[in-house]
C-alpha cells in the first residue's frame, strides 16, 4: 500500500534508493489536522472527572442494595441522563485513546487501517449498548 | 509468541519493539556479544572501569561490550577526559564525537550509565562503577559512539530553521528586537542540537520517520516565538500533524535528560497551545 512514498527511514530504504535525507523526512507532509483530536481528547478528560467521581459514590452508596435498588436507582431521570453523559465522554476519550495506541505502534498501513476502523466501531457499539441499558431503565 | 531468552528474534513485526528483553527483536547482525578486558592499570589506587559499545558495521561482525580501566589520578575531571586517555594510551581505534570539550557544541552526546548526556560534562565522581557508555539509542552506529544523524537533521531541515519574513531588512542596521522580544527566545536559543531528547524519546524510537522528536520541536518553537518571523502561521500549518507534532504524549524524557537544562516538553505543549489559540 502506498508504496510510491514510504515513511521508513526506520526501515532504511533499499540500497538502490537514491532519495534524499530531506525527501524521507518531509514523507508525506503535515495532514494539517490533529489539533481537534488532542482538544476533544481534553474536554471529554475534563469531563470523566466529575462523572466518574460521581459514579464511584454513588456506587458505594448503593453498596448494600441489592439489584433491585440499582436498577430503580439507574432509572431516575436524571440518573439516566447523567449516565448516558458519561457513557459518551467515556467511550469517545477510548476512542481517541485506544486510536493514539494503534497509531504508536501498528506500523503496517492494511493492518493499521483494520485496527482504527474496529476501534471507532467497537467503541460505537459499546457506547449504543450502554446508552440503551440506561435508556431501557429509564422507560421500563 | 512468548519471548523466553534475549537471543530469540521476534516473529512479530507489527507491534513494532515493545519493551522486551535486551537483544529480543534486534536483527542476529545488532546483537551484542562480549569483547575484550583491557588490561588494568599497575599500582593505581583509583580505578574506573567503563564497559563501552564497541561496533563497527563494516567488519561484518557483532557489535561487542569492551571493558577499559584507567586510573583516576591520572586522568582529567571529565568522562570525555577519560574517553581520549583510552584512544591515546590503551586503544587508539575506539571511536566518538567530540570538539569543545565544554558542553557548547553538543558532538560528545552519548548514552552514559543509561542516562544520554554531553561527555565532556559528565564529571567521573558522578558515574558509576564499572560505568556502561553507549551511543545513543535510536540512531545508525556509524562506528563505536557515533551515530547517523541524517535523518534528524534532515527533520531539522524540514522546519526550515531561518528567518523568513516578507518585510524587508531595514537598511543600514538589523532587524532590531526590544528586550522583551529577545527574551521570548530564552529556553529554545540555548540548545546545542546535541540530540540527547530525541534519542530519549520513545515517540521518537516507534515513530522517529514521522514524529519530528523534542529536539527539532524545540527549535520549531524557537521560530515561532521570534518577533522577526512572519511565516508563525505557514510553520502552524506545516506542524499540526498527527505524527509531527502530537505524537509527542508529555512523556517528559526529553526533559529529564537535557544536559542544557532546557524544557523541550514545555515548547511542545506551547506548540500546542498556540495552535489551540487559533482555533478558538
Ligand atoms: S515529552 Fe514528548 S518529546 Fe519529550 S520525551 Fe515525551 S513524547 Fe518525547
Ligand atoms: S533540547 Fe537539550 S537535549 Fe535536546 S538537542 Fe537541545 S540541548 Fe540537546
Ligand atoms: S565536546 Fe562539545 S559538547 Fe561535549
Amino acid at each position: 500500500m502506498s508504496d510510491w512514498k514510504r515513511h521508513d527511514p526506520l526501515n532504511r530504504n533499499p540500497a538502490t534508493a537514491r532519495s534524499s535525507a530531506l525527501y524521507r523526512a518531509i514523507g508525506l507532509g503535515s495532514a494539517k489536522s490533529g489539533a481537534h483530536h488532542w482538544w476533544v481528547q481534553r474536554v471529554t478528560a475534563v469531563a470523566l472527572v466529575p462523572l466518574l467521581v460521581w459514579l464511584v459514590a454513588s456506587l458505594l452508596a448503593h453498596a448494600r442494595g441489592d439489584h433491585q435498588v440499582l436498577a430503580l436507582w439507574l432509572g431516575q431521570p436524571a440518573v439516566a441522563v447523567t449516565m448516558a453523559v458519561l457513557l459518551m465522554a467515556l467511550f469517545w476519550h477510548m476512542k481517541l485513546g485506544l486510536r493514539v495506541i494503534v497509531e504508536d505502534y501498528v506500523h503496517a498501513d492494511r493492518v493499521k487501517f483494520a485496527a482504527l476502523i474496529a476501534v471507532d466501531l467497537v467503541c460505537l457499539a459499546l457506547l449504543a449498548i450502554g446508552v440503551f441499558a440506561s435508556l431501557y431503565l429509564a422507560f421500563r | 509468541m512468548l519471548i523466553k531468552s534475549s537471543k530469540q528474534v521476534s516473529r512479530w513485526r507489527t507491534p513494532k519493539r515493545f519493551p522486551v528483553s535486551r537483544n529480543s527483536g534486534a536483527s542476529p547482525a545488532s546483537r551484542i556479544e562480549p569483547g575484550v578486558s583491557w588490561p588494568e592499570p599497575e599500582g593505581a589506587t583509583r580505578v574506573q572501569r567503563f564497559k563501552v559499545y564497541r561496533h563497527d558495521p563494516e567488519s561484518g561482525k557483532n557489535p561487542r561490550i569492551d571493558t577499559y580501566a584507567i586510573d583516576r589520578d591520572k586522568c582529567g575531571p571529565m568522562l570525555l577526559d577519560a574517553l581520549i586517555k583510552i584512544k591515546n594510551e590503551i586503544d587508539p581505534t575506539l571511536t566518538f564525537r567530540r570538539s569543545c570539550r565544554e558542553g557548547v557544541c553538543g558532538s560528545c552526546a552519548m548514552n552514559i550509565d543509561g542516562t544520554n548526556w554531553l561527555a565532556c560534562i559528565r564529571s567521573l565522581d558522578e558515574i558509576s562503577e564499572p560505568s556502561t557508555v553507549y551511543p545513543l539509542n535510536n540512531m545508525d552506529v556509524i562506528k563505536d559512539l557515533v551515530g547517523d544523524q541524517t535523518h534528524v537533521l534532515a527533520q531539522y531541515q524540514s522546519i526550515t530553521p531561518w528567518l523568513r519574513s516578507k518585510t524587508p531588512a531595514p537598511a543600514g542596521h538589523e532587524r532590531l528586537q526590544s528586550p522583551e522580544e529577545r527574551k521570548r527566545l530564552d529556553g529554545d536559543y540555548e540548545c546545542i542540537l546535541c540530540f540527547c531528547c530525541t534519542a530519549g524519546c520513545p515517540s521518537h524510537w516507534w515513530n522517529g520517520d514521522r514524529f519530528l522528536g523534542p529536539a527539532i520541536l524545540l527549535q520549531a518553537h524557537r521560530w515561532l516565538v521570534d518577533s522577526r518571523d512572519e511565516a508563525t502561521g505557514e510553520r502552524l500549518d506545516e506542524l499540526e500533524d498527527p505524527f509531527k507534532l502530537y505524537r509527542c504524549h508529555t512523556i517528559l524524557n526529553c526533559t529529564r535528560t537535557c544536559p542544557k537544562g532546557l524544557n523541550p516538553g514545555k515548547k511542545i505543549a506551547e506548540i500546542k497551545l498556540m495552535i489551540q489559540q487559533r482555533r478558538s
